[in-house]
């Protein structure tokens, strides 16, 4: 561009001689070397502060910054290579009645016939003699142990598991008590077999938990069957997902306007308090009602069938707007009706037959729906046409927050807590598996640096959780890891990442880069050229001069 | 034995239950206004104990709304959706003395208890996210810039005994651009006990509510403490409108307006050229006969028998001389002062009022203006207007007038600008127009807290007095600021609303509104709003970006490639540089073209061979 015109500009003063230029065109004098060496210097000049400060001011300002993550340990965690999950549990025994030898030996057997029976390396039973004399401060084993034995002397082997506390009573035949030699003993594999069948569905539900994961295979239990692992399945999407704080909400629905009022808040205190109280270490809860009239379901018919179930809710016009504040919410609904529900008994296999009464049924997380028939005229509810309904609550409020079915009261929430601690181990290290998968995949998000945080927080706490499992601590740990896996994997500035396509950079750099890079690329090219022409002509002058 | 007790103890709870059945309560005043308009305030009121609010055991109490207050620390909450403009020359006075209106758009003002300022304000955001879900408005857009802290013009209406007014802090926000519509009645009836399902609320339609030549819809909620008795949270949940007779008695199936027969003209027979083919239309619908089903598009369905029933649902202000004709089960009773009735409502009876046509002929005719209840004359006036022109400055005019001859107004003037309207306070200027001759300032106290850019608004409040007769135009100047790109909506043309202001009429203390017992010498008699205005502010062409990065670069790049060839190139003469010329690339083209056709040539020769 710049040679034509200059071109121009010069031109005036040689079109006469254009004719005779074909032959022998004048050679610009010599350049000063001066001006060669400028040249140069201006070139390298520009070229130098292209890239010594251009090229990093680029850098700097559109660089994303993306915080170090530690993507092998979090994968790891998310493998499960990270931890493998044991839940060691002790179980104490106490035998009041037997010498401290014959019960440490029955010890020693029982022990060897568990460890025979047990199939999942995971979920250990620990047998541990309780000193005797030591029955009145059973409150304090029971903080460590998770359950205890009591081995009394009767006519033949019975157990039989206390209600209301974490007991569980084995009668023997004092002639069944295993010497010091024998290595084998009927009573020990009776006491095996009671304690495995005790904790046989924690088993399952844990190995259920760990199969759904990708935890490491040879973990894996092989006694899990197909129908086995259905059900525990339909009872995990059943229950809610974990958390410190349930909202717990009944209402009162009514067709017409009548009636108006309940005693809910007496009839909680009388007949669910208990529960929510004993569930307290695990879980809080919130209780509001409302009543609420003129409430029509979205489903008409007189007897209901299993399609309407699932639609009777009126979600558009009922008020059960989930609560403020970030904690579930469980709805339980007394309707005032009397609708009846249709449903063929073949269809419902045994465990649902528990759940659904002709009244009521459980919507899997989110509560359940009681249907109260009441005469017409009914204004007011009392507490005793409460009762029913909610011991209905009750129980599928266990159920909601996935308690297992069998075992006394004690038991069943030690277990809770357990696989609540399990659970969230498991879903806090897929957390941080996908967000480093995420990161990897997505080279262009940022990461800021409380993500990093959160992530080296979880892990932190999951270690300790892993290290502790099987006890209280565990599922204060795994809570916080959860807590804190979440909030680095939903860190708003991460979330809401600004989406440039490659057209649109082109359409921003390239009216900049083309105009500006073009005279640049030429004019080092130009410079290159003409420096290598110098130095091959310099080496033949030096060969000239050599051979002369 | 815990048992029994419980079970007495229930037994006695179920005996005191009904003595609650009064808890709620709702009435219609229907108010015939001139020019063929109909006022209607429909009433709500349900009050609960605080302490089954605390123990969060709702009944009337909505318990959606129960649990964003609770959640947000709100002690008292003022929510109000509007449409539209009273026009007060014609209607006089606003409804409950203007106590239950908003500005255009959607108002916000709630006490929240808090302990510093930050707090609050973060309860504030956690309010207005809460209520914007559940009224499907877009208050969670009412943020730093459109929140303010009065100071002057609003007063807690409720009774706060526990808390000290350090912790309670009243914010006040107002979104002038949102658009109330059926999507926020529809919430707003939810929170009723009987819903839309039964009593007067059955008559809310959202087709003739937002049809309405103005509406207000308002929600209030307070502590409401009777000495001697519990405290209880009142709701109050309003809606007036002001409905057009002649439209809203447009048929449903014929909802166009269209030029009407010629026999179904109503034309002034008393003009004297008065014949078959020439009409003088008569006095803008004055003189309708309407029923309410008619108005409202169905009758009133049943009472909600929640209600008390000492309340009559509905109450009609026309002069007792005017019949009025209800249907069965419909006991009318007359009020003392001969300007009101009211009707009782057998449970399950339908209500429907019809209200003939004013006969205008026979000896004791009664004039049209009798017809009705005379409005009130509102204390005051006002009217608020941009001056100026061009897109840099620009001004505002209100025009306050007093009516009264004899007394003088004292109010407080409050306006919360966006921070894009800065004003020169320095320009504010209030002027007498009128008898009085009175030199004194009137304005008797400045509130002023300027905007920050992006971060607040204006706020300011004014306590003035407009002398008894005369009018007084309060004028100011401000600026226009230019908005970064993405600042602007989506229809930046359109322009941006400033919110109304608030007046806010003072009295002496002596005929306060009842509940509201200040403890401040000066009581809130009344309140009255400007309308909206709608700001225009210089708007760019928005693909501006693009334009400058294009335009930018190529200056670059000009600059930049003639300076470095300067510097780069050698300059000779034109003799003596390589030729450029025509020939000289026609020869190259030839000899290129040349050396390809011999090498063409040479391979089919060598084919040939």
């Amino acid at each position: 561009m710049a040679e034509t015109t200059t071109d121009s500009v010069l031109v005036t003063e040689s079109v006469a001689k254009y004719d005779g230029a074909e032959t022998a065109r004048k050679q610009p004098p010599p350049e000063k070397p001066a001006d060669v060496r400028r040249r140069s210097l201006v070139i390298v000049s520009f070229w130098l502060i292209v890239l010594c400060l251009g090229l990093p001011i680029w850098w700097q300002t559109t660089t994303i910054y993306r915080a170090k993550l530690p993507l092998d340990d979090m994968l790891d965690w998310a493998e499960g290579r990270a931890c493998r999950p044991v839940f060691p549990l002790r179980i104490s025994v106490e035998a009041n009645d037997l010498q401290q030898q014959e019960a440490q030996n029955l010890l020693r057997l029982t022990q060897h016939a568990l460890d025979d029976l047990n199939d999942f390396s995971g979920h250990h039973l620990r047998l541990q003699l309780s000193p005797p004399g030591r029955q009145n401060e059973s409150a304090e084993i029971e903080d460590t142990s998770a359950l205890t034995i009591r081995l009394l002397p009767g006519d033949s082997p019975a157990s039989a598991l206390h209600p209301y506390s974490s007991i569980l009573d084995i009668t023997y035949p004092p002639n069944s008590v295993p010497t010091q030699t024998s290595s084998s003993s009927a009573l020990a594999t009776y006491i095996a077999g009671q304690l495995r069948s005790t904790f046989a569905e924690e088993q399952a539900i844990i190995s259920y938990l760990l199969s759904t994961t990708s935890f490491s295979n040879e973990q894996r239990p092989q006694g899990l069957t197909p129908e086995a692992a259905e059900s525990l399945a339909k009872r995990t999407t059943r229950s809610l997902k974990y958390s410190p704080t349930y909202h717990l909400t009944f209402s009162l629905f009514t067709g017409g306007h009548q009636p108006s009022s309940w005693d809910i808040e007496a009839a909680v205190d009388e007949f669910m308090r208990p529960v929510l109280d004993v569930l307290t270490p695990i879980h809080n809860f919130t209780i509001d009602t409302q009543i609420q009239l003129y409430a029509a379901p979205s489903v008409q018919s007189q007897v209901l069938n299993k399609e309407d179930l699932s639609s009777f809710v009126n979600a558009a016009e009922w008020p059960l707007s989930p609560s403020i504040g970030g904690a579930p919410t469980v709805n339980f609904i007394a309707y005032i009706g009397n609708q009846t529900i249709g449903l063929p008994p073949t269809d419902q296999d045994a465990s649902d037959g528990a759940l659904a009464t002709s009244q009521s049924w459980l919507v899997p997380q989110w509560g359940t729906v009681y249907l109260l028939p009441l005469p017409e005229d009914t204004t007011h509810v009392s507490v005793l046409t409460l009762k029913q309904p909610l011991l209905t609550f009750t129980s599928h409020l266990l159920s909601l927050l996935g308690t297992p079915q069998s075992g006394s009261l004690p038991l069943r929430l030690s277990t809770l807590s357990r696989i609540r601690s399990a659970d969230l181990l498991l879903r806090a290290s897929s957390t941080l598996g996908s967000l480093a998968r995420l990161s990897l995949a997505l080279p262009s998000i940022s990461i800021p640096s409380s993500v990093a945080d959160g992530v080296a927080k979880t892990m932190a706490h999951l270690r300790l959780a892993c290290d502790t499992l099987g006890t209280p601590e565990a599922l204060y740990h795994a809570r916080v890891a959860e807590q804190e896996a979440e909030r680095a994997f939903f860190e708003k500035s991460m979330v809401g990442q600004l989406y440039f396509p490659d057209e649109h950079k082109i359409a921003v750099y390239l009216p900049l880069l083309g105009p500006v890079g073009v005279p640049l690329v030429m004019g080092l090219l130009n410079e290159l050229k003409a420096w290598r022409k110098r130095r091959r002509e310099a080496l033949e002058k030096g060969k000239a001069k050599k051979d002369t | 034995m815990r048992r029994v007790l419980s079970f007495f103890l229930l037994c006695f709870l179920s005996f005191c239950i009904p003595t609650f059945a009064a808890d709620y309560h709702e009435q219609l005043v229907l108010r015939p206004l001139p020019l063929s308009a109909l006022l209607a305030s429909f009433n709500f009121r349900s009050n609960t104990s605080l302490s089954a609010f605390e123990a969060h055991n709702y009944r009337f109490f909505p318990r959606s709304l129960g649990q964003i207050l609770q959640h947000a620390g709100t002690r008292e909450l003022h929510l109000r959706f509007s449409l539209g403009r009273w026009d007060a020359e014609s209607w006089g006075a606003r409804p409950w003395d203007g106590a239950k209106e908003g500005g255009t758009g959607v108002e916000l003002w709630a006490w929240l208890e808090a302990e510093t300022e930050e707090e609050a304000d973060h309860k504030w955001l956690t309010l207005t996210n809460a209520l914007s879900g559940l009224f499907c408005a877009s208050l969670n857009f009412i943020d730093g810039t459109r929140t303010t802290r009065p100071v002057m013009s609003f007063r807690p209406e409720g009774n706060h005994p526990s808390s000290n007014s350090t912790n309670m802090h009243l914010l006040y926000g107002v979104l002038p651009r949102e658009v109330v519509c059926t999507e926020n009645l529809t919430p707003f009836l939810k929170l009723l006990p009987c819903k839309g399902k039964a009593g007067i609320a059955t008559l809310l339609d959202g087709h003739k509510l937002f049809d309405a030549s103005w509406q207000s819809m308002a929600i209030d909620v307070r502590p409401v403490c009777v000495p001697g008795e519990e405290c209880v949270l009142e709701i109050e949940q309003t809606i007036d409108m002001v409905l057009d007779i002649d439209r809203s008695l447009r048929p449903r199936d014929n909802p166009i307006p269209r030029p009407p027969p010629g026999h179904e003209l109503k034309c002034d027979t008393s003009k004297p050229y008065h014949s078959d083919d020439t009409c003088y239309p008569a006095v803008y619908g004055a003189n309708q006969d309407w029923t309410l089903a008619q108005i409202f598009g169905r009758p009133m369905q049943g009472i909600c028998p929640l209600a008390d029933p000492t309340v009559p649902p509905v109450c009609l202000h026309v002069p007792d001389s005017r019949s009025v004709y209800s249907s069965a089960g419909v006991r009318e009773i007359k009020n003392k002062d001969g300007l009101s009735r009211c009707f009782e409502v057998e449970p399950a009876a339908d209500l429907d009022v019809v209200l003939p046509r004013v006969e205008s002929e026979g000896e004791a005719a009664p004039t049209l203006a009798e017809s009705i209840v005379r409005p009130e004359t509102p204390s005051l006036y006002a009217e608020r207007s941009f001056t100026g022109y061009g897109q840099e400055r620009g001004g505002v005019q209100t025009i306050l007038r007093n009516p009264s001859p004899d007394k003088e107004v004292e109010f407080v003037y409050m306006e919360s600008l966006p921070w894009f309207m800065r004003i020169y306070l320095h320009t504010l200027q209030a002027r007498v127009d009128g008898p009085s001759t009175d030199q004194e300032s009137l304005i008797d106290e400045v509130y002023y807290r300027p905007a920050l850019d992006r971060a607040r608004g204006t706020q300011l409040e004014l306590r003035m007095r407009v002398p008894p007769a005369s009018t007084v135009f309060l004028t100011y100047d401000f600026e226009k600021s230019i908005l970064r790109y993405t600042e602007y909506p989506p229809d930046a043309n359109r322009g941006f609303d400033v919110a109304a202001a608030v007046i806010t009429i003072l009295d002496d203390g002596k005929g306060g509104t009842g509940s509201a017992s200040v403890s401040s010498d000066k009581h809130t008699s009344s309140n009255l709003r400007t309308t909206t205005l709608l700001l225009s502010l210089p708007t760019p062409d928005f693909s501006m970006p693009y334009n400058v990065i294009i335009f930018t670069s190529t200056a670059i790049a000009l600059a930049f490639g003639g300076m470095f060839n300067i510097l780069v190139r050698r300059f000779v003469a034109a003799d003596e540089g390589p030729e450029v010329s025509l020939k000289r690339l026609k020869r190259g083209i030839q000899t290129k073209l040349g050396s390809l056709f011999s090498k063409f040539g040479k391979a089919s020769i060598k084919k040939n061979e």
